[in-house]
């Protein structure tokens, strides 16, 4: 058994699909690519397949990464020439390295992304740039974010998400875009997405801040606990 | 840094993406699957644009396109994109922005294309074909359009009685397209350089056999009944026949498939073993149209297997025809099946299940492991009025096929029944219940863990070209009734559970299946008022439809339960399904032949 962990970028053509439509298209994609797939044992046997962070509908990407096992030895070169030719415009692959078929999934060592926003229209900009940094700024001064679920059980709960917001800044030249930097925590610890924060932010004044489909949202990376890619040590 | 950075847009397509933010599912406006086909509109002769009028989910799932995609898209010379019908969401923002409906793989305007293609599949998806007329901006009546206008053509089941759509549309293909289509294309994109006229050019293209031109043929009503259907080009054919492909092993076959993002309805890969079904069942429609059977070979089935499986990454791929089990080798191709697709961890499905102890046989070897549930349709629970619509099984057949189905291991069934029938009674609705008690006493012990049955039953309506097409829809109120039945027999009754139809719908829905042109008139109003899938139940509204009804100066009720004679002049009579009337006359008799016999014993 072997494993290959590889980086992938989305562009805005392919940037309206859901986490379970990514998973679709990897797994079609690999079967496909005809590539030896090992699969999980039990009642109903699928691929072992992963990607680390469910990337929001709507938000392009830098370098997302995925995770495969294969029932032999696949050669990172191999695998990259085999999977990209079965790929759709929009999705582009950018790396692919062998790890270990021991330790950790992928996605069990998330820690937080990075994201950019940046608003879709320039027009929407000016007047409201002030407003959007006194706003971030009141935001960031909060000791408490209220983010509400319902679980499983139906219930309500309540979580201070203050904590994963690691960092938030705002770029803004005169006549230029608006751009925020985001590092937001995520993973199986806990974590707030940029739609919630833009949410959030939006609520500081909600006549004037734009709103969520107002910015266009961009996943430059994720951010491990480990490095996941030894080559890149 | 950004995708949208670098990459050049059009104001239109930053709109767009900027929608697409904004609405539910957005892929289903988004395009770009693998397997899509984007030519460069310069190269070609002529642009077509298949239009399913109804979700993404919906059009992505019906085979007729994906052969029409790909039958058309192998020519050089022309290309065919795509098109569903906008959910409300996508509707507003669309004419908001005063955006006119685009194709998914070129984003061009419908507008630009020369030829529009309606997919018909069924009645209650009218209003959607003239909505997305409207937000193509293509005027909605034929005779308002210039030259420059799209041709826009229909096909599918319902083009067999188009008339409440004829104003509509410039022409109707009856029957299966996939080899004459490219040949009609080619056709439009030579004469569109010489005729001068829509006129002239569809005369030109009424030559073709199965082609239909609705504005070549006036119907003619005497107080109120239609009398005769009068030709008014003498080049026209006086009936139009349908086409039909002779040899499927040499029909173009979409192996190569688009594969969607999101879930489709029917979300795998689909295999047609044959056309046509045998079994002559008096109400359905698909089994006279679809007419003569003709066999895929079992070379060909595997052949094509692989190569679906191959390019579109699938994990099940779904045997599909009319009643699959018909298939004449049934047995051998799933062993053959099963030998190329197991390295490749495929399931191979069956859509249907005949009532029979070997169908269930069949879907043991299918079903490896897992055991969901096995859908069967027995229609109606009486003998007497099986024999009535011939769906020739006993009820020792069905308790014996069930009693195999549990023993193999399954313990949840799918029953299908229709209420209305020509010549039923209450007994016989009553009997539907009983039935279903009978097979849970009988089998829930035979079962590990409890038996449970989805019952569903739908409303009976009479369609064009079947021996029942002279029949009335059983009266609203009367349906109402026999629901109420139902529904009060299974509360009763453990282990059940009842769904049904609206009935609403359904009256609609028998309308315009044996309808005429004066609907035209009714439809439009109902689009203006708002009515847009009709087939969903959270969107009918039958108090919009009173209103255009009422607004066209129509009533519902005398289409829908209108008994035609044999000698009456019906709406579709200019068209040729490929039987003659003799036959669904002498179907018809032996129908009420079949119900005395009973009587009389
Ligand atoms: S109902 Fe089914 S079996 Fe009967 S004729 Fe129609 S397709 Fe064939």
């Amino acid at each position: 058994m072997s494993r290959i962990r590889f980086t992938f970028t989305r562009e805005v053509a392919l940037a309206y699909l859901s986490h379970l439509d990514m998973l679709r298209l990897f797994l079609r994609a690999l079967r496909r690519s005809g590539l030896p797939l090992e699969y999980s044992r039990g009642y109903n046997p699928h691929p072992r397949f992963t990607l680390a962070l469910p990337l929001p509908l709507g938000v392009t990407a830098g370098e997302e990464i995925g995770e495969v096992f294969f029932s032999e030895k696949v050669e990172a070169g191999f695998f990259i020439e085999e999977l990209t030719s079965q790929l759709p415009g929009g999705i582009k692959l950018t790396g692919a390295f062998s790890v270990g078929a021991e330790g950790p999934y992928i996605a069990a060592l998330v820690r937080a992304a990075l994201y950019r926003a940046k608003l879709k229209s320039i027009s929407t900009v000016h007047g409201n740039a002030r407003l959007v940094k006194e706003s971030l700024e009141k935001m960031l001064l909060k000791e408490e974010i209220i983010m509400n679920r319902t679980n499983k059980k139906k219930k309500i709960v309540s979580t201070n998400v203050r904590p994963f917001i690691k960092e938030a800044k705002m770029f803004y030249e005169q006549d230029k875009n608006l751009e925020l930097m985001l590092e937001l925590e995520a993973g199986s610890q806990g974590g707030i997405s940029p739609v919630f924060f833009l949410e959030q932010l939006q609520k500081e004044a909600p006549s004037e801040i734009p709103g969520v489909h107002d910015w266009h949202i961009h996943r430059e990376k994720i951010i491990f606990v480990d490095n996941p890619l030894p080559a890149f040590d | 840094m950004f995708g949208l950075q670098g990459e050049k847009m059009s104001l239109e397509e930053a709109v767009i993406n900027d929608i697409l933010s904004r609405v539910q599912k957005p892929a289903r406006y988004q395009g770009n699957e693998w397997n899509s086909c984007l030519k460069d509109h310069s190269s070609v002769s002529t642009k077509m644009v298949f239009a399913f009028p109804d979700l993404y989910e919906v059009g992505m799932s019906n085979q007729g396109l994906k052969i029409l995609y790909h039958s058309v898209n192998l020519h050089d010379g022309l290309l065919m994109e795509r098109v569903f019908a906008p959910a409300s969401d996508m509707e507003n923002h669309l004419r908001e922005h005063k955006l006119p409906l685009y194709a998914l793989e070129s984003r061009k305007p419908l507008s630009t294309f020369d030829v529009v293609g309606f997919s018909l599949q069924y009645e209650l998806s009218y209003t959607n074909v003239l909505n997305m007329l409207d937000l193509a901006g293509i005027p909605l009546r034929s005779e308002n359009r210039s030259m420059s206008c799209p041709l826009v053509i229909g096909g599918g089941p319902c083009a067999y009685n188009p008339e409440p759509l004829a104003p509509f549309f410039d022409l109707f293909i009856l029957g299966e397209a996939e080899e004459i289509l490219p040949e009609l294309l080619l056709e439009v994109g030579r004469l569109k350089k010489v005729v001068s006229s829509r006129r002239d050019l569809l005369l030109h293209l009424s030559n073709y056999e199965g082609v239909y031109v609705p504005s070549f043929y006036q119907p003619l009503y005497e107080q109120g009944i239609l009398k005769a259907i009068k030709k008014l080009e003498p080049q026209a054919p006086d009936v139009v026949k349908k086409r039909l492909v002779t040899r499927l092993d040499d029909a173009p076959y979409p192996v190569s498939p688009v594969v969607p993002y999101i879930q489709a309805v029917h979300d795998r890969a689909v295999i047609e073993l044959f056309r046509g079904c045998a079994r002559g069942c008096r109400f359905c429609q698909a089994g006279y149209i679809f007419r003569p059977v003709r066999k895929r070979s079992m070379g060909n089935i595997l052949k094509l297997s692989e190569s679906l499986i191959k390019n579109t990454g699938y994990d099940e791929i779904s045997l599909s025809s009319l009643s699959s089990t018909d298939y004449p080798s049934i047995g051998e191709l799933i062993r053959e099946m099963d030998e190329i697709l197991t390295p490749g961890r495929v399931k191979c499905s069956l859509p249907s299940l005949r009532l029979d102890s070997y169908a269930v046989e069949l879907a043991e070897k299918l079903h490896h492991g897992k055991r969901s549930s096995l859908t069967f349709a027995p229609e109606a629970a009486t003998e007497r009025l099986r024999r009535v619509i011939r769906k020739n099984i006993s009820e020792e057949e069905i308790f014996s096929a069930l009693k195999d189905a549990v023993d193999a291991g399954w313990q949840g069934f799918k029953l299908y029944f229709m209420i209305g029938l020509p010549t039923e009674t209450d007994q016989d609705v009553l009997a539907i219940v009983n039935l279903c008690r009978k097979i849970r006493q009988d089998l829930k012990n035979r079962a590990k863990s409890g038996l449970m049955l989805s019952v569903s039953a739908s409303t009976f309506i009479p369609k064009a070209h079947t021996p029942f097409q002279w029949e009335p829809q059983l009266e609203l109120p009367l349906v109402k009734d026999r629901q109420e039945m139902l529904r009060s027999g299974f509360k009763n009754l453990r282990g059940t559970d009842f769904s049904w139809h609206d009935p609403g719908a359904s009256h609609l829905e028998a309308v315009f299946a044996r309808g005429d042109r004066r609907l035209a008139l009714a439809l439009e109003r109902a689009v203006r008022l708002g009515c847009r899938f009709d087939g969903w139940s959270e969107h009918f509204s039958f108090q919009r439809w009173h209103e255009a009804f009422d607004q066209a100066n129509l009533k519902m009720e005398d289409y829908a339960y209108r008994k035609f004679d044999y000698h009456d002049c019906l709406p579709w009579d200019h068209l040729h399904c490929g039987i003659e009337k003799d036959i669904f006359i002498e179907e018809h008799l032996k129908a009420i032949a079949a119900c005395q016999e009973e009587e009389n014993s």
